[in-house]
Protein backbone atom coordinates (compact mmCIF):
# COMPACT_ATOMS: atom_id res chain seq x y z
CA UNK A 1 0.00 0.00 0.00
CA UNK A 2 1.93 2.95 -1.30
CA UNK A 3 -0.32 5.86 -0.35
CA UNK A 4 -3.41 5.83 1.81
CA UNK A 5 -6.21 7.08 -0.39
CA UNK A 6 -7.49 9.62 2.08
CA UNK A 7 -8.59 13.12 1.46
CA UNK A 8 -5.80 15.52 2.57
CA UNK A 9 -8.12 17.28 5.00
CA UNK A 10 -8.76 14.01 6.83
CA UNK A 11 -5.00 13.45 7.08
CA UNK A 12 -4.50 16.97 8.46
CA UNK A 13 -7.13 16.38 11.15
CA UNK A 14 -6.17 12.83 12.08
CA UNK A 15 -2.39 13.19 12.21
CA UNK A 16 -2.28 15.61 15.17
CA UNK A 17 -4.75 13.50 17.17
CA UNK A 18 -2.78 10.33 16.50
CA UNK A 19 0.48 12.09 17.33
CA UNK A 20 -0.92 13.43 20.63
CA UNK A 21 -1.97 9.92 21.64
CA UNK A 22 1.40 8.56 20.56
CA UNK A 23 3.10 11.27 22.62
CA UNK A 24 1.12 10.24 25.70
CA UNK A 25 2.03 6.62 25.04
CA UNK A 26 5.71 7.52 24.74
CA UNK A 27 5.59 9.42 28.03
CA UNK A 28 3.95 6.43 29.70
CA UNK A 29 6.59 4.10 28.29
CA UNK A 30 9.22 6.53 29.60
CA UNK A 31 7.97 6.32 33.18
CA UNK A 32 7.43 2.58 33.14
CA UNK A 33 10.77 1.76 31.53
CA UNK A 34 12.68 4.11 33.85
CA UNK A 35 10.93 2.55 36.83
CA UNK A 36 11.88 -0.93 35.70
CA UNK A 37 15.51 0.11 35.35
CA UNK A 38 15.32 1.32 38.96
CA UNK A 39 14.07 -2.15 40.06
CA UNK A 40 10.63 -0.85 40.99
CA UNK A 41 7.24 -1.18 39.34
CA UNK A 42 6.27 2.29 38.32
CA UNK A 43 2.93 3.70 37.24
CA UNK A 44 0.71 2.13 34.56
CA UNK A 45 1.34 3.16 30.97
CA UNK A 46 -1.86 5.21 30.96
CA UNK A 47 -0.59 7.40 33.79
CA UNK A 48 0.20 10.49 31.64
CA UNK A 49 -3.36 10.37 30.34
CA UNK A 50 -4.69 10.37 33.90
CA UNK A 51 -2.33 13.23 34.79
CA UNK A 52 -3.53 15.31 31.88
CA UNK A 53 -7.18 14.60 32.65
CA UNK A 54 -6.57 15.77 36.20
CA UNK A 55 -4.80 18.89 35.06
CA UNK A 56 -7.60 19.85 32.71
CA UNK A 57 -10.20 19.52 35.47
CA UNK A 58 -8.50 21.94 37.84
CA UNK A 59 -9.27 25.59 38.25
CA UNK A 60 -6.32 27.46 36.81
CA UNK A 61 -4.50 30.57 37.90
CA UNK A 62 -3.81 32.82 34.96
CA UNK A 63 -1.23 35.56 34.59
CA UNK A 64 -2.65 37.50 31.66
CA UNK A 65 -3.38 37.25 27.98
CA UNK A 66 0.17 36.49 26.85
CA UNK A 67 0.21 33.63 29.34
CA UNK A 68 -2.72 31.95 27.57
CA UNK A 69 -1.47 32.94 24.16
CA UNK A 70 2.07 31.67 24.58
CA UNK A 71 0.99 28.18 25.60
CA UNK A 72 -1.41 27.93 22.68
CA UNK A 73 1.27 29.25 20.33
CA UNK A 74 3.67 26.60 21.58
CA UNK A 75 1.22 23.76 21.02
CA UNK A 76 0.19 25.15 17.65
CA UNK A 77 3.82 25.37 16.55
CA UNK A 78 4.42 21.76 17.54
CA UNK A 79 1.31 20.63 15.65
CA UNK A 80 2.39 22.62 12.59
CA UNK A 81 5.78 20.88 12.44
CA UNK A 82 3.97 17.57 12.68
CA UNK A 83 2.18 18.08 9.41
CA UNK A 84 5.44 18.38 7.48
CA UNK A 85 7.00 15.12 8.68
CA UNK A 86 6.10 11.90 6.84
CA UNK A 87 4.84 9.12 9.11
CA UNK A 88 5.25 5.82 7.30
CA UNK A 89 3.28 6.12 4.11
CA UNK A 90 1.18 9.08 5.17
CA UNK A 91 2.31 11.96 2.96
CA UNK A 92 3.28 15.25 4.51
CA UNK A 93 1.76 18.59 3.72
CA UNK A 94 4.09 19.98 1.09
CA UNK A 95 6.46 18.42 -1.38
CA UNK A 96 9.53 20.61 -1.75
CA UNK A 97 11.49 22.68 0.73
CA UNK A 98 10.34 20.48 3.59
CA UNK A 99 13.55 20.44 5.60
CA UNK A 100 13.95 24.21 5.75
CA UNK A 101 10.34 24.69 6.80
CA UNK A 102 10.73 22.09 9.55
CA UNK A 103 13.91 23.77 10.74
CA UNK A 104 12.15 27.12 11.10
CA UNK A 105 8.96 25.77 12.60
CA UNK A 106 10.86 23.79 15.25
CA UNK A 107 11.68 27.13 16.86
CA UNK A 108 8.05 28.19 17.38
CA UNK A 109 7.31 25.81 20.25
CA UNK A 110 10.14 26.95 22.57
CA UNK A 111 9.36 30.55 21.59
CA UNK A 112 5.77 30.19 22.75
CA UNK A 113 6.91 28.66 25.99
CA UNK A 114 9.38 31.49 26.53
CA UNK A 115 6.73 34.15 25.90
CA UNK A 116 4.20 32.71 28.28
CA UNK A 117 6.54 31.74 31.09
CA UNK A 118 8.12 35.18 30.97
CA UNK A 119 4.67 36.59 31.63
CA UNK A 120 4.59 34.62 34.86
CA UNK A 121 7.21 36.98 36.31
CA UNK A 122 9.05 34.28 38.19
CA UNK A 123 12.87 34.45 38.16
CA UNK A 124 13.09 30.66 37.97
CA UNK A 125 11.24 30.81 34.67
CA UNK A 126 13.72 33.29 33.22
CA UNK A 127 16.64 31.13 34.29
CA UNK A 128 14.99 28.10 32.75
CA UNK A 129 14.31 29.86 29.46
CA UNK A 130 17.85 31.18 29.21
CA UNK A 131 19.13 27.64 29.81
CA UNK A 132 16.80 26.28 27.17
CA UNK A 133 17.93 28.79 24.58
CA UNK A 134 21.59 28.20 25.38
CA UNK A 135 21.10 24.46 25.05
CA UNK A 136 19.37 24.86 21.71
CA UNK A 137 22.28 27.07 20.62
CA UNK A 138 24.48 24.14 21.58
CA UNK A 139 22.73 21.48 19.56
CA UNK A 140 21.66 23.65 16.61
CA UNK A 141 25.25 23.91 15.32
CA UNK A 142 25.83 20.16 14.81
CA UNK A 143 22.20 19.72 13.73
CA UNK A 144 22.51 22.27 10.95
CA UNK A 145 25.75 20.69 9.75
CA UNK A 146 24.09 17.27 9.68
CA UNK A 147 21.08 18.54 7.75
CA UNK A 148 23.37 20.32 5.29
CA UNK A 149 25.24 17.04 4.79
CA UNK A 150 22.03 15.19 4.04
CA UNK A 151 20.80 17.87 1.67
CA UNK A 152 24.11 17.80 -0.21
CA UNK A 153 24.26 14.03 -0.41
CA UNK A 154 20.73 13.48 -1.68
CA UNK A 155 20.61 16.73 -3.64
CA UNK A 156 17.17 17.73 -2.40
CA UNK A 157 15.48 19.91 0.23
CA UNK A 158 12.46 17.68 0.54
CA UNK A 159 12.35 15.21 3.40
CA UNK A 160 9.94 13.05 1.40
CA UNK A 161 12.56 12.60 -1.35
CA UNK A 162 15.22 11.70 1.22
CA UNK A 163 12.94 9.03 2.67
CA UNK A 164 12.21 7.60 -0.78
CA UNK A 165 15.89 7.57 -1.72
CA UNK A 166 16.68 5.57 1.39
CA UNK A 167 13.85 3.15 0.78
CA UNK A 168 15.27 2.42 -2.66
CA UNK A 169 18.86 1.92 -1.53
CA UNK A 170 19.53 1.48 2.20
CA UNK A 171 19.40 3.34 5.51
CA UNK A 172 21.53 6.48 5.59
CA UNK A 173 22.89 5.31 8.91
CA UNK A 174 24.86 2.51 7.24
CA UNK A 175 25.94 4.32 4.06
CA UNK A 176 29.62 5.05 3.95
CA UNK A 177 29.96 8.83 3.99
CA UNK A 178 26.75 9.43 5.95
CA UNK A 179 27.34 7.19 8.95
CA UNK A 180 29.64 9.87 10.41
CA UNK A 181 26.74 12.31 10.42
CA UNK A 182 24.53 9.54 11.76
CA UNK A 183 26.77 9.04 14.76
CA UNK A 184 26.85 12.81 15.32
CA UNK A 185 23.04 12.88 15.27
CA UNK A 186 22.85 10.00 17.75
CA UNK A 187 25.19 11.97 20.02
CA UNK A 188 23.01 15.09 19.96
CA UNK A 189 19.70 13.21 20.16
CA UNK A 190 19.45 13.40 24.00
CA UNK A 191 19.94 17.18 23.77
CA UNK A 192 17.23 17.54 21.15
CA UNK A 193 14.80 15.40 23.16
CA UNK A 194 15.62 17.10 26.45
CA UNK A 195 16.59 13.97 28.37
CA UNK A 196 19.58 13.35 30.60
CA UNK A 197 22.50 14.10 30.35
CA UNK A 198 21.07 17.25 28.73
CA UNK A 199 18.00 17.68 30.92
CA UNK A 200 19.26 21.07 32.10
CA UNK A 201 16.09 22.89 31.01
CA UNK A 202 13.62 21.22 33.33
CA UNK A 203 15.83 20.66 36.31
CA UNK A 204 13.14 20.06 38.89
CA UNK A 205 15.39 20.22 41.90
CA UNK A 206 17.50 23.18 40.89
CA UNK A 207 15.18 25.78 39.43
CA UNK A 208 11.74 24.41 40.35
CA UNK A 209 11.21 22.98 36.87
CA UNK A 210 12.37 26.09 35.06
CA UNK A 211 9.88 27.41 32.55
CA UNK A 212 7.04 25.31 33.97
CA UNK A 213 7.16 26.95 37.37
CA UNK A 214 3.99 29.06 37.11
CA UNK A 215 1.81 26.69 35.10
CA UNK A 216 -1.20 25.22 36.87
CA UNK A 217 -4.19 23.20 35.78
CA UNK A 218 -5.01 23.32 32.06
CA UNK A 219 -1.85 25.24 31.14
CA UNK A 220 0.28 22.49 32.63
CA UNK A 221 -1.81 19.93 30.77
CA UNK A 222 -1.15 21.69 27.47
CA UNK A 223 2.57 21.88 28.21
CA UNK A 224 2.68 18.17 29.01
CA UNK A 225 0.92 17.40 25.74
CA UNK A 226 3.44 19.55 23.93
CA UNK A 227 6.29 17.71 25.63
CA UNK A 228 4.95 14.39 24.38
CA UNK A 229 4.53 15.87 20.92
CA UNK A 230 8.13 17.11 20.93
CA UNK A 231 9.30 13.58 21.67
CA UNK A 232 7.30 12.22 18.74
CA UNK A 233 8.46 14.93 16.33
CA UNK A 234 12.16 14.68 17.07
CA UNK A 235 12.28 10.89 17.06
CA UNK A 236 10.26 10.80 13.84
CA UNK A 237 12.68 13.28 12.26
CA UNK A 238 15.63 11.05 13.12
CA UNK A 239 13.91 7.91 11.86
CA UNK A 240 13.00 9.64 8.59
CA UNK A 241 16.41 11.14 7.97
CA UNK A 242 18.67 8.26 8.95
CA UNK A 243 16.62 5.10 9.25
CA UNK A 244 14.74 5.36 6.00
CA UNK A 245 11.22 6.07 7.27
CA UNK A 246 9.10 2.99 6.76
CA UNK A 247 6.66 1.54 4.28
CA UNK A 248 3.78 1.51 6.69
CA UNK A 249 3.01 3.31 9.90
CA UNK A 250 3.34 0.28 12.18
CA UNK A 251 6.94 -0.35 11.18
CA UNK A 252 7.61 3.37 11.63
CA UNK A 253 6.17 3.17 15.13
CA UNK A 254 8.38 0.18 15.95
CA UNK A 255 11.47 2.08 14.83
CA UNK A 256 10.46 5.07 16.95
CA UNK A 257 10.00 2.85 20.01
CA UNK A 258 13.46 1.36 19.52
CA UNK A 259 15.06 4.81 19.41
CA UNK A 260 13.02 5.91 22.45
CA UNK A 261 14.10 2.91 24.52
CA UNK A 262 17.74 3.48 23.56
CA UNK A 263 17.48 7.10 24.67
CA UNK A 264 15.72 6.12 27.90
CA UNK A 265 18.44 3.63 28.78
CA UNK A 266 20.89 6.52 28.73
CA UNK A 267 18.46 8.85 30.51
CA UNK A 268 18.02 6.54 33.46
CA UNK A 269 21.67 6.24 34.42
CA UNK A 270 23.20 9.61 33.63
CA UNK A 271 23.25 12.72 35.82
CA UNK A 272 22.60 16.18 34.51
CA UNK A 273 25.36 18.22 32.87
CA UNK A 274 25.63 21.94 33.60
CA UNK A 275 24.71 24.30 30.79
CA UNK A 276 28.29 25.33 30.06
CA UNK A 277 29.47 21.71 30.14
CA UNK A 278 26.64 20.70 27.82
CA UNK A 279 27.25 23.47 25.30
CA UNK A 280 31.01 22.99 25.27
CA UNK A 281 30.61 19.24 24.72
CA UNK A 282 28.00 19.72 21.99
CA UNK A 283 30.22 22.17 20.16
CA UNK A 284 33.20 19.87 20.38
CA UNK A 285 32.69 16.21 19.49
CA UNK A 286 29.32 16.09 17.69
CA UNK A 287 30.12 19.30 15.82
CA UNK A 288 33.53 17.96 14.76
CA UNK A 289 31.98 14.72 13.58
CA UNK A 290 29.25 16.57 11.70
CA UNK A 291 31.83 18.85 10.08
CA UNK A 292 33.93 15.82 9.08
CA UNK A 293 30.84 14.24 7.59
CA UNK A 294 30.03 17.38 5.62
CA UNK A 295 33.55 17.74 4.23
CA UNK A 296 33.65 14.04 3.32
CA UNK A 297 30.35 14.28 1.46
CA UNK A 298 31.45 17.39 -0.42
CA UNK A 299 34.72 15.81 -1.49
CA UNK A 300 33.11 12.47 -2.34
CA UNK A 301 30.77 13.88 -4.96
CA UNK B 1 -8.89 -3.85 43.18
CA UNK B 2 -10.00 -0.27 42.99
CA UNK B 3 -8.56 0.33 39.58
CA UNK B 4 -10.72 -2.12 37.72
CA UNK B 5 -13.96 -0.25 38.16
CA UNK B 6 -14.37 0.87 34.59
CA UNK B 7 -18.00 1.95 34.83
CA UNK B 8 -17.22 4.34 37.63
CA UNK B 9 -14.41 5.82 35.56
CA UNK B 10 -16.62 6.39 32.58
CA UNK B 11 -19.29 8.12 34.63
CA UNK B 12 -16.97 10.56 36.41
CA UNK B 13 -13.57 10.59 34.70
CA UNK B 14 -12.54 13.80 36.47
CA UNK B 15 -12.93 12.14 39.87
CA UNK B 16 -10.93 9.12 38.76
CA UNK B 17 -8.14 11.36 37.53
CA UNK B 18 -8.08 13.32 40.81
CA UNK B 19 -7.66 10.04 42.66
CA UNK B 20 -4.96 8.42 40.61
CA UNK B 21 -2.80 11.43 39.91
CA UNK B 22 -1.90 12.96 43.26
CA UNK B 23 1.15 15.12 42.82
CA UNK B 24 2.50 16.02 46.25
CA UNK B 25 4.15 19.34 47.01
CA UNK B 26 7.67 18.60 48.12
CA UNK B 27 7.29 20.84 51.16
CA UNK B 28 9.72 19.68 53.79
CA UNK B 29 8.40 20.60 57.22
CA UNK B 30 9.83 19.22 60.39
CA UNK B 31 10.84 15.67 61.09
CA UNK B 32 8.36 13.86 58.91
CA UNK B 33 10.14 14.65 55.69
CA UNK B 34 12.66 11.92 56.48
CA UNK B 35 9.95 9.37 55.72
CA UNK B 36 9.07 10.77 52.30
CA UNK B 37 12.25 10.06 50.27
CA UNK B 38 12.19 6.33 51.14
CA UNK B 39 8.58 6.14 50.02
CA UNK B 40 9.23 7.72 46.63
CA UNK B 41 12.38 5.73 45.81
CA UNK B 42 12.80 2.17 44.68
CA UNK B 43 12.05 0.23 47.85
CA UNK B 44 8.56 1.52 48.65
CA UNK B 45 7.55 2.90 45.29
CA UNK B 46 4.93 5.63 45.55
CA UNK B 47 4.80 6.18 41.80
CA UNK B 48 2.70 3.01 41.49
CA UNK B 49 -0.09 4.92 43.22
CA UNK B 50 0.32 7.91 40.96
CA UNK B 51 1.93 9.90 43.78
CA UNK B 52 4.88 11.87 42.45
CA UNK B 53 6.66 14.86 43.99
CA UNK B 54 5.83 18.08 42.21
CA UNK B 55 8.37 20.85 41.79
CA UNK B 56 6.12 23.78 42.70
CA UNK B 57 2.79 24.18 44.53
CA UNK B 58 1.18 25.35 41.30
CA UNK B 59 1.71 21.92 39.78
CA UNK B 60 0.53 19.94 42.81
CA UNK B 61 -2.76 18.81 44.27
CA UNK B 62 -1.71 17.00 47.45
CA UNK B 63 -0.20 18.80 50.41
CA UNK B 64 1.52 16.68 53.04
CA UNK B 65 2.22 18.63 56.20
CA UNK B 66 4.87 16.35 57.62
CA UNK B 67 5.67 17.17 61.18
CA UNK B 68 5.47 20.00 63.66
CA UNK B 69 4.32 23.42 62.49
CA UNK B 70 6.07 26.38 64.04
CA UNK B 71 4.55 29.84 63.71
CA UNK B 72 7.05 30.79 61.00
CA UNK B 73 6.25 27.65 59.04
CA UNK B 74 2.52 28.33 59.33
CA UNK B 75 2.94 31.47 57.25
CA UNK B 76 4.72 29.50 54.52
CA UNK B 77 2.14 26.72 54.67
CA UNK B 78 -0.73 29.16 54.21
CA UNK B 79 0.95 30.82 51.23
CA UNK B 80 1.75 27.44 49.66
CA UNK B 81 -1.75 26.10 50.19
CA UNK B 82 -3.32 29.17 48.63
CA UNK B 83 -1.11 28.86 45.54
CA UNK B 84 -2.26 25.33 44.75
CA UNK B 85 -5.04 25.04 42.17
CA UNK B 86 -8.26 23.50 43.43
CA UNK B 87 -9.38 20.74 43.85
CA UNK B 88 -6.59 20.10 46.34
CA UNK B 89 -6.22 17.74 49.26
CA UNK B 90 -4.16 18.24 52.39
CA UNK B 91 -3.07 15.52 54.77
CA UNK B 92 -1.60 15.98 58.23
CA UNK B 93 1.29 13.62 58.70
CA UNK B 94 2.48 12.61 62.12
CA UNK B 95 1.02 13.43 65.51
CA UNK B 96 2.21 17.03 65.71
CA UNK B 97 -0.40 18.55 63.36
CA UNK B 98 -3.13 16.50 65.07
CA UNK B 99 -2.76 17.71 68.64
CA UNK B 100 0.68 19.18 69.10
CA UNK B 101 2.34 15.78 69.51
CA UNK B 102 5.69 15.93 71.22
CA UNK B 103 5.60 19.75 71.34
CA UNK B 104 2.24 19.99 73.08
CA UNK B 105 3.46 22.55 75.60
CA UNK B 106 5.67 24.65 73.37
CA UNK B 107 5.08 28.38 72.96
CA UNK B 108 6.03 28.36 69.31
CA UNK B 109 4.16 25.48 67.69
CA UNK B 110 0.63 25.14 66.36
CA UNK B 111 -1.37 22.53 68.23
CA UNK B 112 -4.41 22.04 66.00
CA UNK B 113 -3.62 22.69 62.36
CA UNK B 114 -7.22 22.22 61.31
CA UNK B 115 -8.06 25.69 62.59
CA UNK B 116 -5.78 27.39 60.06
CA UNK B 117 -5.80 25.13 56.98
CA UNK B 118 -8.53 22.62 56.09
CA UNK B 119 -7.20 19.08 56.51
CA UNK B 120 -8.81 16.12 54.79
CA UNK B 121 -7.14 13.35 56.75
CA UNK B 122 -4.55 12.61 59.38
CA UNK B 123 -1.85 9.96 59.57
CA UNK B 124 -1.00 9.10 63.15
CA UNK B 125 2.49 8.11 64.15
CA UNK B 126 5.77 9.65 65.14
CA UNK B 127 6.90 9.09 62.35
CA UNK B 128 4.52 6.95 60.31
CA UNK B 129 6.20 4.29 58.18
CA UNK B 130 6.03 4.51 54.36
CA UNK B 131 3.41 1.78 54.38
CA UNK B 132 1.25 4.12 56.46
CA UNK B 133 1.56 6.74 53.73
CA UNK B 134 0.21 4.26 51.20
CA UNK B 135 -2.68 3.25 53.45
CA UNK B 136 -3.47 6.95 53.80
CA UNK B 137 -3.43 7.37 50.01
CA UNK B 138 -5.93 4.54 49.57
CA UNK B 139 -8.13 6.03 52.30
CA UNK B 140 -7.95 9.38 50.50
CA UNK B 141 -9.13 7.61 47.34
CA UNK B 142 -12.17 6.34 49.19
CA UNK B 143 -12.88 9.82 50.55
CA UNK B 144 -12.60 11.36 47.08
CA UNK B 145 -14.99 8.72 45.75
CA UNK B 146 -17.57 9.61 48.38
CA UNK B 147 -17.07 13.38 47.85
CA UNK B 148 -15.98 13.72 51.45
CA UNK B 149 -12.53 15.19 50.70
CA UNK B 150 -13.81 18.73 50.39
CA UNK B 151 -11.21 20.71 52.31
CA UNK B 152 -10.84 23.22 49.50
CA UNK B 153 -14.58 23.87 49.47
CA UNK B 154 -14.60 24.37 53.23
CA UNK B 155 -11.75 26.86 52.88
CA UNK B 156 -13.68 28.93 50.40
CA UNK B 157 -16.93 28.73 52.34
CA UNK B 158 -15.52 29.60 55.77
CA UNK B 159 -12.63 31.74 54.63
CA UNK B 160 -13.29 34.56 57.07
CA UNK B 161 -13.16 32.17 60.04
CA UNK B 162 -9.91 30.61 58.82
CA UNK B 163 -8.39 34.01 58.23
CA UNK B 164 -9.42 35.23 61.69
CA UNK B 165 -7.65 32.22 63.21
CA UNK B 166 -4.58 32.85 61.08
CA UNK B 167 -4.43 36.50 62.05
CA UNK B 168 -4.80 35.63 65.70
CA UNK B 169 -1.50 33.76 65.56
CA UNK B 170 0.42 35.63 62.88
CA UNK B 171 -0.81 39.17 63.38
CA UNK B 172 -2.19 41.19 60.45
CA UNK B 173 -1.41 39.26 57.26
CA UNK B 174 0.46 41.16 54.54
CA UNK B 175 -1.57 39.62 51.69
CA UNK B 176 -5.15 40.53 50.81
CA UNK B 177 -8.00 38.08 51.50
CA UNK B 178 -8.16 35.30 48.95
CA UNK B 179 -11.93 35.06 48.58
CA UNK B 180 -13.12 38.56 49.25
CA UNK B 181 -15.81 39.47 46.76
CA UNK B 182 -16.69 36.18 45.03
CA UNK B 183 -14.10 36.63 42.28
CA UNK B 184 -11.80 33.87 40.97
CA UNK B 185 -8.47 33.21 42.63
Amino acid sequence: MELLNMHPLIVIVLTPIAALLAGLFFMGVTRKFTARIHWRYGPPITQPLIDIMRMFSQRPVSHGTMFHGGVILSLAGALAVLLFIPFGNIPPLSGSGGLLVILYLLLVAPLGLALSSGEGANPNASIGISRKLMLSLGYEVPLLLILLTLMTRYGTLSIYDIVHAQQETQWALVTVPLFISGIAYILILPAVLGIRPFEVVQAAQEISSGPLVEYSGPYLGLVHLEHGLTLVINIALFVNLFMGGAQNILLFFVKMIIILLAGLSINAVFPRLRTDQAVSWLWRWPALLALTGLITVMIWR
Amino acid sequence: MDRNQLIKWLKTPAKMSHKYSLHAVYFCTGCGIIEVPPSITARWDAERFGVVPAATPRQANLFLITGYVSVKTLKAIIRTYEQMPSPKYSVGFGSCPINGGMYWDSYNTIKHLDKYIPIDGWIAGCMPRPEAIFVAVTHLWTLIDKDMADGYKRYEKHYSAFRANQEQVLGPLPWPPLFSSRETE
